[in-house]
């Protein structure tokens, strides 16, 4: 039973991951910061708990609020640049966060070990659920958690003004720009949620794996958290749980029978996702035919 | 300063592979408005076949890899055109992003799993010649690669503004309604750019073979941030733009490399991207009137 929670984590975990782009990815502007920000989140709230002894939620609560600063700094130098130019600044943001923890030292003596980031061998002994006793089920609870609270907000978002705002940004900036919405305004508060977002995901992960290290925040990370809201569909935040279910839970678990095949297919099934869907798993069209049916005809 | 000026031209000589992958990028970009990420791995794929093709004729001498490098990067950058764009909607620049990110992840899982994930030598080229210029030495395989990669860069600009094909591909990447008003037919061009800039990675993830000494599944990521820096850096569209900032980040990164350590040497190449991107957002040379 252990694994099922555990991958109810992981996929936990990659859903606060892909929401954090998919906010940012309403507004039109393409991220691959998004590994930077949940390296930032992973390594603060991490020494927060092991090094300062915080408890969990404010290590967490401290982690998502040096994400979403981060997140805002970078904003608003890098949204000048637009479109695909966008797209590589924040990928450099990302593999500059990723290279600064890669030169990172930061230990302190407790008791006999030395504890806190090491560079290129990464933070090891982030303790905190095991040293409380939580069972594997109790951290799943708490990813999830998170997962809902954030899901249900991003939902309430999307169906308030602000949510209106952020679509007509995304679907023509001039046109939104030419009914007065604040462009700078609309495109930093996104990447900030955004930032805030994987700053608490970043924080989760760290927690339940025990170890980071640099390299579990690649491009590889980057571009998985764009992949997820693409190719579930922007239309709703299901989208995106939908495609990490598909992607964690099938094409990474589900096809661990065929061993090394695995990857190749992964890689071409979603060429094929992109050929056969182009915008994206659960799309308008379905979700409103998904409505009608659950809703019973409406 | 002798060590500096050392460094600084080692750089600019490899910094022109880096030229030739910012070229490719810049190039699709400039016809289509797209952005193939999956270009240096495909390009290291190239390379990778090349030496293949290698092993499977007996007595070939080894520059013979460059060729079967070049001709499998063509056949490889027709077959990116075909699974990642030619069936999407254009107007959907989200779904060939995506797309091309899988075909990323799909040529270097092949590259892996072929491999087994070792790197593979690479023949050796003119790796103990040297020549000496006073108290400067230039490493034989360096000035190999430059000097393909200068041949290289002359035959595209031929093809470009020499021929009719050229004239083609000039003409929708300026405006693509109005090219195929004229009676160019659009989709044949587009594919047409990806076999010429698969052509040219091919070349190019050959030379990086040639002059790292061997091929590994890990030089495509660092290879694809190189690549897309430098194209913004150049200056998206612009040609002659990649070819500068190329150099100056082949330069600038192995100067860093020399003095702070090769972990290092990466953080302060993101840094050189930021200040263009703060202080010159538009690159070196953008062409005039680009859109996004």
């Amino acid at each position: 039973m252990d694994f099922y929670y555990g991958l109810a984590q992981i996929i936990g975990v990659h859903t606060l991951l892909g929401l954090s782009a998919y906010i940012v990815l309403l507004t039109g502007q393409v991220t691959l910061a998004q590994a930077g920000f949940f390296a930032i989140g992973a390594y603060v709230s991490a020494m927060l708990t092991v090094l300062a002894g915080w408890p969990i939620v404010a290590a967490l609560g401290v982690g998502t609020l040096f994400g979403a600063g981060t997140a805002c700094a970078v904003g608003f130098p890098a949204l000048r640049v637009k479109g695909l130019m966008l797209v590589i600044a924040t990928l450099a943001f990302g593999e500059g966060v990723r290279l600064f923890f890669f030169n990172f030292d930061y230990q302190i003596a407790k008791g006999q070990v030395k504890v806190g980031p090491v560079g290129g061998e990464g933070f090891r002994q982030i303790r905190y659920f095991p040293e409380h006793g939580w069972t594997t089920f109790d951290v799943m609870l708490f990813i999830w958690a998170f997962v809902v609270l954030i899901m249900a907000l991003l939902w309430w978002f999307d169906r308030s003004r602000y949510g209106a705002v952020l679509r007509a940004v995304g679907e023509d900036e001039i046109a939104a720009q030419s009914v007065g919405i604040n462009l700078t305004a609309v495109k930093v508060s996104a990447m900030t949620i955004g930032g805030a977002i994987a700053g608490i995901g970043g924080g989760l992960y760290a927690h339940y794996t025990t170890h980071i290290e640099h390299s579990s925040f690649n491009i590889l990370v980057a571009t998985f958290a764009i992949a997820y809201p693409i190719v579930g569909g922007l239309a709703s935040v299901f989208g995106t749980l939908a495609a990490v279910v598909f992607v964690q839970g099938f094409l990474i678990e589900g096809l661990r029978f065929l061993g090394d095949w695995r990857n190749l297919l992964f890689g071409a099934l979603i060429v094929l996702a992109m050929n056969v869907r182009p915008r994206g798993l659960l799309d308008a069209q379905t979700l409103g035919r998904l409505g009608r049916l659950l809703g019973g005809g409406r | 300063m002798l060590d500096l000026v050392q460094a600084v031209l080692d750089g600019l000589l490899f910094g022109t592979t880096y030229a030739l992958i910012g070229i490719g990028f810049t190039l699709v970009f400039g016809v289509m408005h797209k952005l193939n990420m999956s270009y240096a791995a495909a390009s290291v794929g190239g390379a990778y076949c090349g030496l293949l093709i290698l092993g499977l004729v007996q007595g070939a001498p080894p520059w013979t890899v460059f060729l079967a490098a070049c001709l499998a990067g063509g056949v490889l950058g027709y077959l990116v055109y075909l699974t990642c764009f030619h069936f999407i909607p254009l107007a959907n620049p989200l779904a060939t992003l995506m797309s091309t990110v899988g075909m990323l992840l799909l040529i270097d899982e092949i590259i892996v799993h072929v491999t087994d994930g070792m790197p593979k030598n690479f023949p050796a080229m003119l790796d103990d010649e040297m020549l000496r210029v006073g108290e400067i030495t230039l490493r034989g395989d360096l000035l190999l690669v430059f000097g393909v990669s200068v041949v290289c860069m002359a035959g595209l600009l031929g093809l470009l503004y020499r021929t009719r094909l050229g004239l083609a591909t000039r003409a929708v990447s300026q405006q693509p309604v109005a090219a195929q008003l004229c009676g160019i037919r659009v989709a044949q061009v587009n594919a047409a750019t990806f076999v010429v800039t698969g052509l040219l990675g091919g070349i190019a993830g050959a030379l990086i073979g040639a002059s790292v000494g061997a091929l590994s599944p890990l030089l495509t990521t660092p290879l694809t941030v190189k690549g897309l820096i430098v194209t913004v850096i150049g200056g998206l569209g612009s040609i002659p733009g990649a070819i500068v900032a190329g150099l100056l980040v082949g330069a600038f990164e192995n100067l860093f490399q020399q003095f702070r350590g090769v972990t290092e040497r990466d953080l302060y190449v993101m840094l050189l991207l930021f200040a263009f991107l703060v202080f010159r957002p538009e690159g070196l040379f953008a062409p005039k009137g680009g859109r996004d």
